[in-house]
């Protein structure tokens, strides 16, 4: 296996990653508590080659290469009604996992500018779904009448104890910090209720109608479906986007 | 207080050729020179698909060639996988018991069941039952070495009357030890009577609860094989240099490495959620601090073993009287050191370390 780089780390242009157009609010709000929140998250394992393509030198894929879905379903309380969805490859900044946004979508318009503003998150306006029925848990995104994402998990069994503590790894945006690219990092804390685990079933993955004709979810590995009290906190974080990631790492964000 | 090496056979990029030769070759070279130095013991681990991290996927392999290349030392499996889908108990038990003969009876045999995704979802392994076929591991294979012939119907595993063979030379079998990282797996090395080799490095004091727990545990244990071994390990990182700072600074660099190629493994309770991993394994627990940025890091454990001899001396007595009765070194990480830096380590602290712990021979095992 010769020629393999002497590290392993991304090798996206940086000014190939795509920023919000949403200027971040740095500005140290409070936080923001909804309770009853669902969480469907699924993994699946994506190529190694496929993964390195799209992040930048910043980040370390992760070992197998992942990818993420999450969804967030919140029934009312301080931004209203809304769902939201975003996708991400697992990624890692010095040791800690992430997962770096390919794309997001949100069904209120309140909720997106919000998660824009606070996290980065440069939310399309779509129908954006979250349900659980009797035998699955399926979250679904369209626009304009198409399907661009249909995943669900089935087959669901409860996990108790600290095996119900879902470790989401929190995602990374593109935005603009200090008049300069850099990725924030969501931040959030869940305090859980109920934690299902199932099989992840893909019924579709729009990838060229979602922007990247060549991104590919590939091997299942498992989805959890949660009821959580929804902690928002101000982001802290930022990262990088030219440092290499062994030099780099997270910092936090300048008030 | 007893020492030992412990080997991941971390590899550097790009996997050449002469890359994965020399890092083979240094550690046979490492391991024949401790047991010249008076070391008791070389551990080394199983690990499956994790890039850099750890190479070693055969670990019978290189205990054989360690076996066959030294004359005292003895050759622990650190951990034997006990997991279905990578291999059937009847294996463990042949090989163990080859080796056994092969070394002249010098077999330490632990056992554990992995913790990182890229190996128990690269085997497709059933994640949920890995503790339950650990366990049923762990009650067979001493009856396969000291049962002329075997039988058994399980639950995981079952098979007709045969005879496994070879038997082991050590009389009844070699000692049986557990892969301790997450909390809590201490107490089913003790109920069984098994060595606990605890692999989650922290602290002195934060092992000296976990390490009394198993000591008063063992004492009403069940143990699956034909004797107790009371014993604990605890794997340690090791650099010894006659300048303290500058063996600090060596030591931070090792661990720097470590968590560079260990952060990018997938730990299975970030992928799969499982009431059976709930907490981090070696790999996550070594990480510096997976929550803090750059300037927030976290101090290193107290005991790890980087620094003069005195220094080193004083860690390991804390260790003593914590209740360890093995240290079992990481003296190496992805070739980060020259080889001739780290042999001199090991004459140093063989030197100018070990005989301030005037039990540190090289009988590990306990009944054999």
């Amino acid at each position: 296996m010769s020629g393999a780089a002497a590290l392993l780390y991304g090798n996206r242009a940086a000014d190939d990653i795509a920023l919000a157009a949403t200027p971040l609010d740095t500005a140290a709000g409070d936080t923001v508590v909804i309770e009853d929140v669902e969480i469907l998250y699924v993994l699946y394992e994506m190529s190694m080659a496929s993964a390195l393509e799209r992040l930048p030198a910043s980040l370390h894929p992760s070992v197998p290469a992942l990818f993420g879905f999450t969804f967030m379903r919140a029934p009312g309380g301080p931004l209203g009604a809304f769902t939201i969805a975003w996708h991400g490859i697992a990624c890692r900044t010095g040791i800690k996992p992430r997962h770096l946004v390919q794309g997001a979508f949100c069904n209120s318009t309140q909720a997106g500018d919000f998660f824009a503003s606070r996290y980065g998150f440069a939310c399309r306006s779509a129908e954006v779904g979250l349900r659980e029925t009797f035998d699955r848990v399926r979250g679904h995104v369209e626009v304009d009448g198409t399907t661009l994402i249909d995943v669900a998990i089935t087959e669901s069994l409860p996990l108790v104890g600290a095996g119900a503590l879902i470790k989401y790894s929190p995602p990374l945006n593109g935005t603009t910090l200090a008049g300069g690219p850099a990725l924030v990092q969501f931040e959030a804390g869940y305090d859980f209720k109920r934690v299902l685990r199932g099989r992840p079933r893909l019924a579709a993955f729009a990838a060229a109608e979602l922007g990247d004709a060549g991104l590919a979810p590939t091997h299942p590995i498992a989805g959890s479906h949660a009821v959580v009290d929804l902690h928002l906190m101000p982001a802290r974080f930022q990262v990088d986007l030219v440092t290499p990631a062994e030099a780099g790492g997270a910092r936090k964000i300048a008030r | 207080m007893k020492f030992g090496l412990f080997y991941e056979l971390s590899t550097p990029r790009p996997f050449t050729t002469e890359n994965q030769r020399a890092v083979i070759e240094n550690a046979i070279e490492q391991t024949v020179l401790a047991d010249e130095l008076g070391f008791s013991s070389v551990w080394c681990v199983e690990h499956h698909f994790l890039e850099e991290y750890s190479h070693s996927s055969c670990p019978d392999m290189f205990l054989t060639a360690v076996a066959r290349a030294t004359r005292n030392i003895r050759v622990g499996f650190g951990i034997g996988t006990c997991v279905p889908a990578m291999h059937s108990p009847i294996r463990w038990a042949e090989k163990a018991a080859f080796l056994d003969l092969l070394s002249n009876g010098r077999v330490e045999f632990g056992t554990g069941r992995s913790s990182t995704w890229n190996e128990l979802g690269g085997f497709n392994a059933v994640v949920d039952d890995t503790k339950r076929t650990w366990d049923e591991y762990c009650r067979v294979i001493p009856k396969m070495w000291t049962e002329e012939r075997f039988s058994y119907e399980g639950t995981y595993f079952s098979m007709p009357e045969r005879c496994v063979l070879p038997k082991p030379m050590q009389d009844p079998h070699p000692p049986l030890w557990v892969a301790v990282t997450a909390p809590g797996t201490e107490f089913d090395a003790a109920d069984r009577g098994m060595g606990a080799l605890i692999l989650s490095i922290a602290d002195v004091e934060r092992n000296v609860p976990r390490i009394q727990e198993y000591r008063e545990r063992i004492k009403r244990c069940e143990p699956v094989g034909a004797f107790v071994n009371d014993q604990v390990a605890i794997a340690n990182w090791m650099y010894c240099h006659p300048d303290d700072a500058f063996a600090k600074q060596r030591g931070e660099e090792l661990i720097a490495t470590f968590g560079y190629m260990a952060g990018q493994t997938v730990e299975v309770s970030e992928a799969y959620p499982a009431n059976n991993y709930s907490a981090l394994g070696l790999l996550g627990s070594l990480r510096p601090d997976p929550n803090a940025p750059g300037e927030a890091k976290k101090p290193p454990a107290s005991g790890l073993c980087f620094g003069d001899p005195d220094a080193l001396v004083e860690t390991i007595s804390r260790w003593q009287a914590a209740g360890a009765d093995h240290l079992i070194f990481m003296v190496q990480a992805r070739e980060h050191l020259p080889q001739a830096d780290v042999l001199e380590s090991m004459r140093l602290f063989a030197r100018e370390v070990m005989p301030h712990f005037s039990d540190s021979g090289r009988k590990v095992a306990v009944g054999a």
